[in-house]
């Protein structure tokens, strides 16, 4: 499935002032999949088809991202990223749902675990940022507002392709990287990402430190062993801080663990 | 002399008093981003601030406002007369797309009368025009700040790599003589397959008289309602010519003048896959009277 084709099956939903476009399949049990920095909704194009034939799979492009609102007027850090999805599964009439997600989507997870405990049955969380893992250094430096006129759209996008590839173990398709990187191919999509960038807030994970140990639903640390941008320390920090939770370590994979090695991610997103 | 053509500049690239003048335009205007009129004057030296300086009192007024809101209604009126653009069962639009065009669609909707009355307006103070000449002082005002619902205005590149995207500009281009793509369907191109179908569909109503004959109202009218607007506009030739620029941005100036008209149309030609023309009379972003500070918090 290409970017577009993917943007076509996005539905939509208004959050107050804000919008939401998201994929809604299948049936069953409600699983949401939550995207990080910089991409969007299309990062789990390759796993939707193991899911939905038992699962009602629930994509979200974070507020900023991909093609939910990025206008620029608006907060887009974790905090206000998980309050927004409370409030879409709440408008969606999910009442509860097992969150997956990656990178700082993880760091949104992580926090509704933590202040909206009824709302997540199950949690895995693959390469997230979390306590001080994070921003890494590229992403400070793109976040200055500065980055805006100092880059053109083309060329903030070949950047941002050359950075984005150190993430992948394997080789990613040129169709994926075109598509993951095309909500910011405008001056538009480089100032909304660059707005995102400029959310980074290591106080965001660090304030929930102490509250980690109090999470009380089955939880999966899943680690691209790898991982150039965000340690497996970390992952095992996490596993240890959150009662029961179980950390898995993939190898030969780094920060897109779930398109490194999809097979070996996708079972343990299913159980 | 200008030894290059002016060029547009883009938001990303300006700087100081273009900057400046860029930021006043989206909190005045109410507008999310710059159009293509603003990036063009921007490219005639200090043109653009000083034309800015001079016209904006009047454009945080009541009735420069009303005066576009009435440009509105009386394009809707004749879009609806000159027929429909079938867009939606010649394409199949996902729910977030076509919501997304929509929401692109009203802020053209919204901005563009107000644009042609400026222009309007520009023009005639260019070629000397008294205005209306207030004899009160204050006049109702619009609160500022661009309208929370509103669309970013974000615009694929004039030089796409889509070969959709290509063959579309050129056609436009083509068929309406111009020299660069207006922001509307640089929009709209964030769509293809729906700015190549609505293109498809606007482009036989464009040809028609009755298309030519409507556009021409529209100006005249516009160019009515710039002559009630209240505060004097000294943006002379005389002047113009002292910083340094000449009959040029008259042309350009004139040039824009004659293309709204059609843009709003076409605009509301489109609108029409979403909304009656009832409700597209409207402003999409209805203004609120500015309250003055004391008013705001409650004294």
């Amino acid at each position: 499935m290409n970017w577009r084709e993917f943007q076509a099956k996005q539905r939509v939903m208004e959050i107050g002032e804000r919008f939401v476009s998201y994929i809604d399949e299948g049936s069953g049990d409600p699983l949401v999949l939550l995207h990080g920095i910089p991409t969007w909704g299309y990062l789990w194009r390759d796993l939707i088809p193991s899911f939905s034939g038992n699962r009602r799979v629930l994509i979200p492009d974070l507020l900023g991202f991909g093609y939910s609102d990025r206008s620029d007027r608006f907060d887009r850090s974790i905090a206000r990223q998980a309050e927004m999805i409370d409030a879409w599964l709440e408008k969606l009439g999910v009442e509860r749902a097992s969150l997956a997600a990656h990178d700082i989507g993880g760091g949104v997870a992580l926090r509704l675990a933590v202040f909206f405990p009824k709302r997540v049955t199950r949690l895995s969380v693959m390469n997230t940022v979390c306590y001080d893992s994070w921003p890494i250094e590229a992403m400070l430096q793109f976040g200055h507002p500065e980055t805006y006129r100092k880059l053109s759209a083309s060329t903030a996008l070949t950047l941002l392709k050359k950075a984005l590839k150190q993430g992948f173990a394997s080789k990613p398709s040129n169709e994926l990287m075109d598509g993951l990187l095309a909500p910011y191919s405008t001056e538009v999509g480089k100032l909304s990402l660059i707005r995102n960038a400029a959310a980074l807030n290591t106080n965001l994970t660090t304030e929930i430190t102490g509250l980690l140990p109090r999470i009380r639903i089955p939880t999966r640390i899943i680690w691209g062993e790898d991982d150039r941008f965000q340690a497996v320390k970390y992952g095992e920090r996490l596993a240890w801080d959150i009662p029961g939770a179980e950390l898995v370590r993939i190898k030969d994979a780094r920060h897109f663990v779930m398109i490194d090695k999809p097979e070996e991610v996708s079972p343990h997103l299913m159980s | 002399m200008r030894l290059s053509k002016p060029k547009p500049i883009a938001e990303s690239d300006a700087k100081g008093e273009v900057e400046r003048v860029y930021h006043e335009i989206t909190q005045v205007l109410r507008v999310s981003g710059i159009n293509l009129n603003f990036r063009t004057w921007a490219g005639y030296g200090q043109f653009l601030p000083v034309m800015w300086d001079a016209i904006r009192a009047n454009l945080e007024t009541r009735i420069f406002e009303d005066a576009a809101d009435q440009i509105r209604a009386e394009a809707v009126r004749m879009a609806a007369q000159l027929g429909r653009v079938d867009v939606g069962s010649r394409l199949s639009l996902g729910e977030s797309q076509s919501y997304q065009i929509k929401k692109a669609l009203d802020l053209y909707h919204y901005i563009n009368p107000k644009l042609l009355v400026l222009t309007s307006a520009v023009r005639l103070a260019l070629i000397g025009q008294q205005f209306s000449g207030a004899t009160q002082i204050d006049f109702d005002l619009i609160e500022r700040g661009v309208p929370a619902h509103m669309y970013p205005m974000e615009m694929v590149s004039d030089k796409p790599d889509d070969e959709l995207v290509k063959n579309t500009f050129k056609d436009i281009r083509r068929t309406l003589s111009l020299p660069s793509i207006n922001s509307d369907y640089r929009t709209l191109a964030l769509w293809p397959d729906y700015l190549a179908t609505g293109w498809s569909g606007l482009k036989p109503i464009i040809q028609r008289d009755e298309y030519r004959q409507a556009t021409d109202e529209l100006r005249a009218t516009a160019g009515k309602l710039a002559l009630t607007l209240p505060y004097a506009i000294d943006i002379s030739m005389e002047k113009i010519k002292e910083i340094g620029e000449n009959e040029e941005v008259l042309e350009k100036t004139e040039s824009f003048e004659t293309l709204l008209p059609g843009l709003i149309i076409n605009i509301a030609l489109l609108e029409f896959g979403w909304h009656s023309p009832e409700a597209l009379s409207c402003s999409p972003f209805p203004a609120e009277r500015r309250q003055d500070a004391r008013e705001a918090i409650g004294r």
